[in-house]
């Protein structure tokens, strides 16, 4: 089980620049924010001092910051790395440069999936994999990034968009049993 | 010796689901392969963003047959802890129950299937036949004998009598006799143990760097399991051992998915026998909270999590779902590599592939 | 006038005797309604065996019918000619090996030496599988062929040995006269001989545990994968009489024969002795998993042709002593 005092001391130490405020996060995690270019380091730190080599898996989202990685660790207790990283820009229907990450394959071989998809997702290159190529998405796709935010969504009628009736009945049917019992 | 390139899948009798492999073999022997998955991705990520929380328990208990299940628990228990929602004693202890049963009925269906790309259709046919207790027993609990829509986000949807957990209890007696059946005829059943020993081997160094979960990972005698390294749902009121073997081959993989069949149904008597009186849900809100959760499960293949972001409307902003068969995945190209063309189905078999899981 | 018509009478006589004996028993009809029978009893004792149910009496019948209404397709570069052929062959070879299996008392052309040509007429639905596989090209088909033919050395000289005994402790190469000469049954002298015949038969039958060649697992068909429509109709009829032919061989070299009685209670008796050994194949066949092909040449060359060799020698031995 590792001690996260310990382990936020350890980033402290590597990174006294950084703001590194650890966040509880339920069910059992504690969030770190640290900068793209430190996460290869600290994933370094994590498995020599700490004994920290299972990587559960890497998040990828779009959100408001950027597009955002967890790197989600386990240990008896769960260790989260937030990193973000600037969306591509796309002006007038041109590609930007897409955002460039370091990639973990390095240190731990177990990553190559999850990057690989984040990578089909999102767009995001992790530089060094070994294989970035399509792993979910069929051949001929070649629509933008599914997970972007401003990627549309499948079209959905009027009646399917509107998913408020059957659940206020199945909430209500709920009460009434128990206000019944 | 001539090199060939063998297809295995996406159509192939020793797959179940679709699965391009792709052999380069030399004589007998396979040097190299090469995979693609997606053949069954749907989407379901960027779906779960579209839909409401309620209807995401429906959604996401259709990512998998096998597990679904296990699936809608984790996502329901990440939903209750970001809503800050205390479930009912007795509602986590039905949906323990139904994850034991799924353990059970998933190992079954794995060993059936294992002998039968064997060449050994006697055991196919008597473990699969045994199953249909478990899921007879699934489908008056649920009505459902493979998506059970057990869970709702605030507890449970069905109840158990007292006469129907008493004859629960007797049939799993039965079955527990017939696994115990099982196990005996595998032990001591020379070509079996001919044809899964020594074959498809990992090592403990391997299952560290590509973070092998499940019963794979305890084949190679690393010691994980959520159940009991992060208790959820009733587990942490449970008597069990974690089974772990030293070997890592199919025939240690073999022992640790029979044993732990044992100890599930050793869990289901504890849990029928000691059912909490209560209700079965609490009130849910619609929109939840805004604000992070990382939920994880033990599966019947390993360690399943789940990562969900609320901003505060009804819909999840983000559900991430990692599921324990891309794990092993990663680790079929260095467990194929030398191994008989003959022996590639075991292989397969082994590590208990359910690509619906992996393709999402 | 009326010598020639009688003589004429006479060898009409003979003409339709001989028709009846080739075409309908024991010839070639009798062979094919036992073949569909053995099949169904076969598939009969592995279903109860798995706790199943089975299927119906026609069953076997049915799906050589259903065959033959089928689409009859090959590969593009597969040769037709010799793909139309070798299922042609394979079976004409089996009901001519039939053909000097004495059924009962009767057989229809038995003669000295009649044993070796048997066991030759059996060999070539081997190899025409083995080439059915490499003339189709896939590969599926052409790794099921390789295998078959490492199959077939690993088993064929066990058997031959294990037949040879028979014939060298009655001092004949026919069958018939084989059968005719047990006083006592070739088995109880000679149990090692019957034993490795039986295990040279799974093999040559290509039944599990020795199903390397078609492991549905492994390489979809095997060599017949690109077969289809009346030609595999005509492979599967091939198994089924080998079967039936392979069977009654065992049971003229070591139980017996036709037990040289009573004609009614002859033919009950070959048929018992016939379904016993059917009972002993069914049986094995589901017991075991299947097994490699390298872990059966290292059975047949390891284990099976010693014996076979030490079951030889001890036959000469006392037949000399």
């Amino acid at each position: 089980m590792m001690d996260i005092n310990a382990v936020v001391e350890a980033l402290r130490q590597l990174y006294p620049n950084q703001d590194i405020k650890p966040r509880t996060v339920p069910v059992a995690d504690t969030f770190i924010n640290l900068p793209p270019d430190c996460v290869h380091a600290a994933t370094a730190l994590l498995m020599d001092r700490f004994d920290v080599y299972h990587l559960s898996t890497i998040t990828g989202q779009d959100t408001d910051h950027g597009i955002e990685l967890l790197y989600h660790f386990w240990d008896g207790r769960g260790l989260t790395l937030r990193t973000r990283l600037p969306r591509a820009e796309r002006a007038k229907g041109e590609p930007g440069e897409a955002p460039v990450i370091a990639t973990l394959t390095d240190l731990i071989p177990g990553a190559a999936f999850y990057e690989r998809e984040i990578w089909e997702m999102l767009g995001v290159d992790f530089q060094g994999h070994p294989n970035l190529s399509l792993f979910l998405l069929p051949e001929d796709w070649d629509d933008a990034p599914p997970l972007l935010a401003q990627t549309p969504g499948a079209a959905v009628s009027e009646d399917e968009a509107d998913c408020s009736s059957p659940n206020d009945n199945q909430n209500e049917k709920l009460e009434d049993q128990e206000s019944k019992q | 010796m001539t090199r060939m390139t063998i297809p295995i899948g996406p159509q192939h009798p020793a797959l179940k689901e679709p699965l391009s492999f792709l052999l380069t073999v030399e004589g007998e022997y396979v040097i190299d392969s090469s995979l693609r998955l997606g053949y069954v991705h749907r989407g379901l990520e960027r779906l779960c963003q579209e839909r409401t929380y309620v209807q995401n328990v429906h959604v996401l208990e259709r990512v998998c047959g096998i597990c679904s299940h296990v699936h809608s628990t984790a996502y329901c228990q990440g939903v209750e802890a970001l809503t800050e929602l205390e479930i009912p004693p007795r509602a986590l202890y039905l949906r323990t129950l139904l994850c034991e049963l799924e353990r059970i009925h998933s190992h079954m269906l794995w060993l059936g299937v294992l002998a039968e790309l064997i060449g050994f259709t006697t055991i196919f046919m008597y473990t699969w036949r045994d199953r249909e207790i478990v899921l007879d027993i699934m489908e008056e609990f649920s009505g459902g004998r493979v998506a059970h829509a057990v869970n709702l986000v605030g507890g449970v949807r069905v109840d158990v009598e007292q006469e129907h957990a008493r004859s629960i209890l007797t049939r799993l007696d039965d079955l527990a006799q017939q696994v115990d059946t099982f196990l005996d005829m595998i032990q001591h059943e020379r070509t079996f143990q001919a044809r899964t020993r020594n074959v498809g081997h990992l090592s403990v160094e391997q299952v560290h760097r590509y973070c092998v979960v499940g019963p794979v990972a305890r084949a190679s005698g690393v010691d994980v399991d959520m159940r009991r390294d992060a208790p959820y749902a009733a587990y942490d009121q449970l008597d069990f051992q974690v089974i772990t073997a030293q070997q890592g081959d199919v025939w240690a993989r073999t022992m640790v998915r029979s044993l732990e069949t044992i100890e599930s149904l050793h869990i289901c008597r504890q849990l029928l026998q000691n059912l909490p009186s209560g209700d079965l849900t609490v009130r849910a809100p619609r929109r939840v909270p805004a604000g992070e959760v990382v939920s994880r499960a033990e599966a019947p293949r390993g360690e399943v999590i789940y990562y969900i972001r609320s901003d505060g409307s009804d819909k999840p902003a983000r559900i991430k779902i990692r599921t324990p068969t891309l794990t092993t995945l990663i680790t079929l190209p260095d467990q194929l590599r030398g191994v008989n063309t003959a022996d590639v189905p075991t292989v397969l078999a082994g590590v208990d592939l359910c690509i619906a899981c992996a393709d999402r | 006038m009326s010598i020639s018509g009688n003589a004429i009478e006479l060898l009409s006589a003979k003409v339709v005797s001989a028709l009846f004996k080739l075409l309908v028993f024991p010839g070639f009809g009798f062979l094919f309604v036992c073949a569909l029978a053995f099949q169904w009893i076969d598939r009969q004792v592995a279903a109860r065996l798995q706790g199943r149910v089975g299927p119906p009496w026609f069953q076997p019948l049915a799906d050589l019918i259903k065959l033959m209404a089928k689409e009859d397709v090959l590969p593009s570069e597969a040769n037709e000619a010799i793909c139309a052929a070798l299922p042609i062959v394979s079976l004409a070879a089996v009901l001519t090996a039939g053909l000097y299996v004495p059924i009962g008392a009767h057989s229809v052309a038995p003669f000295e030496g009649d044993l070796i040509v048997t066991l030759f007429l059996l060999s070539i639905p081997t190899l025409a599988y083995f080439l059915a596989g490499w003339v189709s090209v896939s590969v599926f088909s052409v790794v099921g062929g390789n295998r078959s033919l490492l199959q077939y050395f690993s088993y064929e000289v066990p058997f031959l040995m294990a037949l040879s005994g028979p014939a060298i402790l009655h001092g004949s190469w026919s069958i018939s006269h084989i059968a005719e000469s047990q006083a006592i049954w070739t088995v109880l002298v000679q149990p090692l001989g019957f034993l490795l015949a039986l295990i040279g038969l799974i093999g040559k039958l290509k039944r599990s545990p020795f199903d390397i060649p078609k492991a549905k697992s492994e390489i979809g068909a095997g060599p017949l994968t690109e077969f289809s429509g009346r030609k595999l109709m005509m492979w599967q009829l091939t198994m089924h009489t080998s079967t039936v032919v392979g069977i009654f061989l065992l049971v003229n070299m070591f139980l017996g024969g036709d037990g040289n009685g009573v004609t009614a209670l002859t033919s009950f008796a070959f048929s018992v002795k016939a379904l016993g050994i059917l009972l002993l194949l069914s049986v094995s066949s589901v017991l075991y998993a299947r097994l490699r092909i390298d872990q059966l040449a290292n059975l047949g060359w390891q284990v099976l042709a010693p014996l076979a060799l030490l079951q030889l020698l001890v036959t000469t031995w006392i037949g000399t002593g």
